[in-house]
């Protein structure tokens, strides 16, 4: 299996404790159908997509998806979040053939 | 003579044929076409508010781009207008396709500790079709917008 690359952005780079910013998780994936055909084998390319998404501040979740065949390939999830002390913003999805996959980052407010 | 019969047996021919394969073409290709999650837009709608009908609002600020070249990467932009404190808060965003196979494309969950009522994400689109979003607020309500896009090449297979 190969390793899935993803990314965890937040924009403003620089941010203060309290301030609302926007967070982004990018992740490489495939995002199958199920119901694509192989142009040579002609054969149905199995499923294979993003089934639900976490969002997790400091051991609290703050937003979960559930997501369907329907988002493109290499999906980009971008909602807001506040900041709130120093601290780690994990994000974990589990696809529909059972990957798992987690990512994290570190969040240290200034001033 | 013989050139009027033929030509008569080929329409008659031509109309048996024209009534049973629809019914024939429908009966093969059901089956094949129904995914695991296929769903529609409505009853997709009703399972989420609950047979609830969803009000028409402009708190919504739905961006989609009117005409998209490629159905296989469509940018979707939700925004609801909510102070998201405790008391009052975007519960959860739906964004359906409402034409594709599985109308479903995500459900977003938030809680207050997000700030600011916003969802954004790329889909794919089947066809020309409407892009509807439902949003369900921490009192109950269900509000909805739609806007339709023009697809000029399909992104589903």
């Amino acid at each position: 299996m190969a390793k899935r690359k993803s990314l965890i952005k937040i924009k403003p780079k620089k941010f203060k404790d309290g301030e609302v910013v926007k967070v982004s998780f990018m992740v490489m994936h495939p995002m199958e159908t199920g119901s694509r055909k192989d142009k040579k084998t002609k054969q149905l390319i199995p499923a294979k997509y993003i089934n639900s998404v976490k969002f997790n501040y400091n051991g609290k979740v703050i937003t979960t998806m559930n997501v369907w065949e329907a988002l493109s390939t290499n999906p980009v999830f971008t909602t807001y979040m506040k900041i709130n002390g120093k601290g780690k913003l994990t994000v974990t999805f589990t696809d529909s053939t059972g990957e798992v996959h987690e990512k994290s980052k570190k969040i240290k407010p200034k001033g | 003579m013989q050139r009027r019969e033929f030509f008569k047996k080929l329409g008659a021919a031509a109309t048996v044929a024209a009534v049973v394969s629809p019914s024939i073409s429908f009966g093969a290709d059901a089956p094949k076409k129904k995914g695991p999650n296929d769903l529609s837009y409505e009853a997709a709608v009703n399972a989420i508010t609950g047979g609830k009908t969803p009000k028409k609002s402009n708190k919504i600020k739905l961006k989609v781009p009117e005409i998209a070249e490629n159905g296989a990467v469509v940018p979707v932009t939700v925004e609801v207008e909510s102070p998201m404190t405790d008391a009052d808060y975007v519960k959860a965003i739906h964004v359906f396709a409402t034409k594709n196979a599985n109308a479903r494309a995500i459900d977003v969950h938030l809680t207050p500790a997000n700030g600011k009522a916003f969802f954004s994400t790329r889909i794919k689109l089947g066809g020309t079709q409407d892009i509807a979003t439902v949003v369900e607020l921490s009192s109950g309500e269900f509000i909805t917008a739609a806007q339709n896009v023009k697809v000029t090449i399909g992104g589903c297979g």
